[in-house]
């Protein structure tokens, strides 16, 4: 699979860079890290021109977050009234989608370029925590311009070295989001002690009373 | 009860983050460390001129070695130049190593 598409890269170009890359940004896991890196070793073998490759490439990530954030917005709400159903209630995706609106510029900025795994996800959140589109795409396309000159430069400054410096940073990007994810799970096991000590003496409260 | 099989499972979660931050970043720094000596991989889907240049030899020399015609604007996966030629792509990768290692060898 990786193959066909760095191939499909290396002989179409451009085109095959915009197409891929908004495929990635729905979700289908694809690997855009290293083909950002490879189009800029192309672009400095003259094979591809590097504006126009970051300006392709930002430009088909975005229109894949925008498909990603319509699914959400008016898909996921009926996705969500059964997910509420299973899953605690309509209380709880409400909560989520306070969140949202509240986290969401940063969410959908940091998404693009610093913790990419996250961006299809953060893209149906978004949508279906009706998180202003306005401000979504405002975000979007800063990070995804950011994540296209970021990585196309790598590939640029290390045209003779693309793989390695993919893997590099393709660990680099699954290590920031184990950060995260051990922040958040941190905070979570601190803040939730004493959240789980008031909710258990708000019964025996109720029954003095 | 409830209460504690929760924490028991976020603190599995949380080691889970945690082992899975250094087994990314240690990765991350073997590579780094190996990326100024190790030659990059040649793969099918790379075209002549990129091994080319990825490997510092001309790319002339190269086409000749696979016996096809020299154009740098040949964009044509290895793969596909493979299936023309009536090669499996590993030996045409085979051919092209042995004309680098050559090449190497023939410089001073």
């Amino acid at each position: 699979m990786s193959e066909q598409i760095l191939a499909a890269l290396a002989r179409w170009g451009e085109p095959a860079l915009f197409i891929i890359a908004a495929v990635a940004s729905v979700g289908i896991p694809l690997p855009v890290m290293l083909l950002l890196i490879i189009a800029g070793s192309l672009a400095a073998q003259g094979a591809l021109n590097f504006w126009m490759a970051v300006f392709v490439a930002a430009a088909g990530s975005a229109a894949g977050d925008q498909i990603g954030y319509a699914i959400g917005r008016w898909g996921g709400r009926a996705l969500n009234a059964r997910l509420a159903r299973l899953l605690g209630g309509a209380e709880k995706i409400e909560r989520l989608d306070a969140q949202a609106r509240r986290w969401g510029g940063a969410g959908v900025f940091f998404s693009r370029w610093l913790v990419t795994p996250l961006g299809p996800w953060v893209n149906l959140a978004s949508g279906a925590a009706e998180y202003s589109w306005l401000r979504f795409t405002f975000w979007d396309t800063i990070g995804e311009g950011i994540f296209a000159g970021l990585y196309l430069g790598l590939g640029l400054a290390f045209s003779d070295r693309v793989q390695e410096i993919g893997s590099i940073f393709g660990d680099v990007t699954w290590g920031l989001l184990g950060i995260l994810a051990a922040a958040v799970i941190g905070w979570k096991l601190l803040s939730g002690k004493p959240r789980a000590a008031e909710t258990a003496a708000k019964p025996s409260a109720a029954q003095s009373v | 009860m409830q209460l504690r099989r929760q924490t028991l499972i976020l603190i599995a979660a949380l080691c889970i983050a945690l082992a899975a931050t250094f087994f990314f970043g240690f990765r991350a720094g073997k590579t780094a460390r190996h990326v100024h000596w190790k030659n990059e991989a040649i793969r099918g889907w790379m075209t002549v001129p990129f091994v080319a240049h990825t490997r510092h030899v001309h790319e002339e020399m190269l086409f000749r070695a696979i016996g096809v015609t020299p154009d740098r604007h040949d964009r044509r996966p290895l793969r596909d130049i493979a299936r023309a030629e009536h090669k499996t792509t590993r030996q045409l990768i085979d051919q092209l190593e042995g004309a680098i290692a050559a090449n190497e060898n023939k410089a001073p």
